[in-house]
């Protein structure tokens, strides 16, 4: 055993020396003989393109994988040489290591900001009232002490960045790596991180940033070109006095809040009601290809996205939409694709009228109006590239030689002509955006709508895409273009800001997740905002076991009293629980009308008792009736019972209470650790992947693929064109949350300590008494029948 | 499909001595995740038989048997409908039961034999024993569900129960089948 602190103090942060990586589907080095040197408190900036071997660089860096061949020391230990990889070592150094990825949201463990920060302190198995003060600390650095309640899966980007980097501050590492942090940020968002390292480095912390903005990359002490694999450059950087780094933070911030140059002329898609202003060039074309009309949508109400918004684009104009995260850019191109209703107000396009189209018209619609949704490569699906790009054609019906005409020309158009047999998903992420936009121009769309085609791509493929751009403009191609970049605007004819039109909203993220489970999200905010009832104060564990036992004991109910009984009990919780029994209601009203309706059908199938009524064959009897109303109540008490427990209980308390019930388990070799943590995990990746899945199906529907219409195989396959890509998706968010994981050794349930405690307390106690009197009653009840 | 466990090269060792590496972890959380998502996209396909709904939720268990066994059949099948417990405890058992009994001999068929041979004996097996349990299973479950005899539910089996399993079994079946090949590229490649 080599005894790891003995050199840690002299030893280099980092040393790799002949680093060489190959991932196992290819033969080429992604790198190849890197040697590098980090020293402590050094603030190293990583640059290189797409695909240059940075990223993988960093997870070496961070001790999450390991190469193929060299030498890996990592705050003096020795974790990987020729002898191979060495655990021991890896975790001691994986210890000292916090890593913080590009994409926020899949770093988020859990719904509650302060469970999150503290799950790395638990793996680290600190005790209670350490983990409580590296939390407050943690979060204090990044300035997110007042959200610790809060659930950071509804949280801005940004704010998920800062809540990512309190989970590696919780951790107390000398050694920090960045993977692109600010990839997916917006300007103001990004000034905050830098700012962030700024004070971390300040600190005596070892920062390794990885960065393709030569901007961030010059605000390190030192910065290391990586390209093909290789090290192609290591320059020093004379420190910044600490004058200037505050200017910079000034400039990162104006920078933001106006992103538009000057010469291009806005305009705000006129808000008061007034026409917007018509450009004199384009008077000759009266009628616009795209009208909206006094616009307005919410996805929560009372937070509109968009109201009274109008635009209009005449043929052949390209307009360029801007403005920041949420003013409402990706909705508005959502309804002109008419992949949602808005509340009120008219978008026409080609005269088709979206929000009252029928599906004939709304097929009409798709064959002139082509989406290139955020991210259009997530719609990836078929075998090769050939069949996903023809995927849209088909829907329009073509005889095959049309089909694969337009194919050939929209690959040709996008220069992926040689990609055409190969796996979509084996080609690199650019190369899969070129793909996927070829599947909509293969359409042959009159009307394009594009959100944000070049964001996160490297140069080349964005040079082809903003080619593309042109051509179809070229071709008299009506064109909306959704951007961030500055360069683009130089394409457009007209930009509309929307941040000048959209009403405010508080938080950019949270609007956008209209998940199919309202009731859950309306249950979040409730408990976030009031938890000062018994109901949410009891041990989840005893409220767990408790509704459990209610729930079904409510199905041995049969007659008045017992029913009686059971009201007075649901009763009694709903009042305790200080929940607005209108409120509840509402939430719990879908089931209650499907109860209704089965109930009734019920009330045909019984036979027996004294017929009340006949027609025919068709005969009511006393005994149907009574089943009837039996049925339709007892469920309704279950109903309400589950509603009360969802409202009054967070998602972390369910999680712990489900592996603390499960515990006696653990006796028989059940992992009932893991078990709840992947249902917690499962529980905070809904929305992400109810958001996904939408998106997905928005995007093939606009290409014509629909579930709801056509013979059974088409809907099948429309079916598969959907699922694929989401359980792509779906394995894309497990490799990051596994790497996120691992960032916060992980390392099994065993020797975590925990943040929450359960205890059970005087009302607790009195639950279990009440529970026990009314079951009590409901079996005398039973005998005395 | 030919992934036995979700484990990665270039390992550090490090998750080797814990019981479930992380990447299995996440996988899990991630399958179980979409479990939940798609059984809450739920719509009756028998006209008129508003209690019995399809939802793909069947598929994502499928596909987790075929790619990681027979253990991630059953993890996916039970704690994605875990909280369904809380709306519908009966529905909920019956979800499970049928999940369970489509995608673990499923799995168990495909993990003797990995080709589309095996895949499609595995999904058809899979769909019979299903059908079977869905029935047996609201057999039981109906006197609770809808306070209603055993004897009423009888009648309803060759009308309605059996059409509407056979249909879902089918679509999931089709379905399944359709994404096998883009699916197992996917998984391949991340081997």
């Amino acid at each position: 055993m080599t005894s790891p602190a003995i050199s840690e103090a002299d030893s280099p942060a980092i040393r790799l020396s002949g680093i060489r990586f190959r991932y196992h589907d290819s033969a080429a080095w992604a790198l190849d003989g890197i040697d590098l040197t980090v020293r402590h408190g050094e603030y190293v900036c990583v640059v290189g393109a797409n695909g240059s071997g940075k990223s993988t660089l960093a997870l070496i860096m961070a001790g999450l994988a390991a190469p193929d061949e060299g030498t890996v020391e990592l705050l003096g230990h020795r974790v990987f040489d020729d002898a191979g990889a060495h655990p021991d070592e890896y975790r001691a150094a994986r210890h000292g290591i916090g890593m913080v990825f590009q994409n926020p949201e899949d770093q988020i463990v859990t719904t509650v900001l302060a469970d999150d920060v503290a799950f790395g302190p638990e793996n680290l198995g600190m005790a209670r009232p350490d983990i409580v003060r590296h939390v407050d600390a943690a979060l204090d650095a990044v300035d997110m002490a007042g959200h610790a309640p809060d659930d950071p899966t509804r949280m801005s980007g940004g704010q998920q960045q800062r809540s990512a980097i309190a989970g590696m501050l919780a951790m107390d590492p000398r050694l920090l790596i960045l993977d692109e942090p600010t990839a997916m940020l917006d300007t103001v968002a990004r000034a905050d991180i830098m700012r962030i390292l700024d004070t971390l480095h300040a600190r005596g912390t070892t920062i390794v940033h990885i960065t393709h903005s030569p901007d961030e990359a010059h605000r390190g002490t030192r910065v290391v070109e990586i390209a093909n694999g290789h090290a192609v450059g290591d320059e020093t950087i004379i420190p910044m006095s600490h004058g200037r780094a505050a200017a910079k933070d000034a400039d990162g911030a104006d920078g933001g809040s106006s992103s538009l140059p000057s010469d291009i002329a806005t305009d705000g898609g006129a808000t008061d009601g007034t026409e917007p202003t018509e450009p004199t060039e384009h008077a000759e074309h009266a009628d616009p290809v795209i009208a909206v009309r006094d616009l307005s949508f919410a996805y929560t109400s009372g937070e509109p996205v968009l109201s009274g918004f109008n635009l209009d684009v005449r043929a052949g104009e390209t307009v360029a939409l801007v403005g920041r995260n949420g003013a409402g850019k990706s909705t508005l191109a959502r309804l002109v694709c008419a992949l949602g209703k808005p509340q009120s107000g008219t978008i026409t396009v080609h005269d088709i009228d979206t929000v009252r189209a029928g599906k004939r018209e709304r097929k009409e619609l798709r064959r002139h109006v082509g989406y290139v949704m955020q991210h259009p490569e997530r719609q990836l699906f078929a075998d090769t590239v050939r069949e996903d790009v023809a995927y849209g054609p088909r829907n329009q019906e073509l005889p095959a030689d049309e089909v694969n005409r337009r194919v050939d020309e929209a690959l040709d158009l996008l220069g992926i002509a040689h990609l055409a047999d190969r796996s979509p998903f084996d080609l690199s992420g650019g190369q899969q955006r070129l793909a996927a936009i070829a599947g909509v121009i293969a359409c042959r769309p009159d009307v394009l709508v594009m959100d944000e085609p070049t964001a996160s791509l490297d140069a080349r493929a964005t040079a082809r895409i903003r080619d593309l751009i042109r051509t179809l403009h070229a071709r008299g191609v009506t064109i909306m273009l959704i951007t961030h970049a500055r360069e683009e605007l130089a394409l457009a004819d007209r930009v509309v800001d929307l941040s000048r039109s959209a009403a405010p909203r508080p938080e950019a993220a949270a609007g956008r997740r209209t998940t199919g489970m309202r009731e859950m999200r309306e249950t979040h905010e409730t408990h976030e905002r009031d938890r000062a009832d018994a109901v949410s104060r009891m041990d989840p564990r005893v409220k767990m076991a408790l509704t459990l036992l209610l729930m079904f004991s409510a199905f041995a109910i049969s007659d008045v009293w017992q029913l009686l009984a059971g009201a007075a009990l649901v009763g009694a919780a709903i009042a305790v629980a200080r929940i607005n029994p209108l409120r509840l209601l509402g939430t719990v009203h879908p089931f209650l009308a499907l109860f209704a309706v089965t109930g009734a059908a019920n009330v045909f199938f019984v036979r027996t008792g004294t017929p009340v009524w006949s027609f025919g064959p068709v005969t009511i009897t006393d005994d149907g009736l009574w089943t009837m109303v039996i049925y339709v109540l007892r469920f309704a008490l279950v109903i309400l019972l589950g509603a009360v427990f969802l409202t009054r209980t967070t998602p972390t308390q369910m999680t712990d209470a489900f592996e603390s019930l499960l515990s006696p388990l653990a006796r028989l070799g059940v992992h009932t650790h893991e078990l709840s943590l992947v249902m917690s995990l499962a529980l905070r990746f809904i929305p992400t992947l109810t958001g996904e899945a939408r998106a997905v199906a928005d995007a093939q529907a606009a290409r014509g693929g629909g579930i709801e219409t056509g013979s059974p195989m088409q809907r099948a396959r429309a079916m598969g064109a959907i699922v694929v890509p989401v359980f792509a998706g779906t394995l894309r968010h497990a490799d990051n949350l596994s790497r996120a994981l691992d960032a916060r050794c992980y390392e099994g349930g065993s020797g975590r300590t925990h943040y929450r405690v359960m205890a059970v307390g005087a009302r607790d106690v009195a639950a279990m008494l009440v529970v026990a009197v009314y079951l009590g009653t409901l079996v005398a009840l039973a005998f005395i029948r | 499909m030919s992934v036995s466990s979700p484990t990665t090269n270039h390992s550090t060792g490090v998750s080797d001595s814990g019981r479930w590496s992380a990447k299995r972890i996440a996988v899990y959380a991630l399958f179980v995740a979409l479990t939940i998502v798609l059984s809450f996209v739920e719509f009756p396909i028998l006209p008129g038989v508003q209690w019995l709904k399809y939802d793909p939720s069947g598929i994502v268990a499928l596909v987790a048997g075929f790619a990681y066994g027979p253990a991630a059949a059953a993890i996916v099948s039970v704690l994605g409908f875990v909280p369904h417990v809380f709306t519908d405890p009966w529905g909920a058992a019956m979800a499970i039961l049928v999940s369970l009994a489509l995608s673990l001999p499923a799995a168990l068929v495909y993990k003797r034999n990995r080709t589309r041979t095996g895949a499609v004996i595995g999904i058809i097996v899979g769909a019979v024993v299903a059908v079977v349990a869905a029935i047996g299973g609201n057999l039981v479950v109906s006197p609770f569900y809808f306070n209603m005899p055993v004897s009423a539910v009888v009648p309803m089996i060759v009308p309605i129960l059996l059409p509407f399993n056979i249909i879902k079994m089918a679509i999931h079946g089709v379905v399944t089948f359709l994404i096998y090949k883009p699916i197992s590229n996917l998984l391949d490649k991340r081997a």
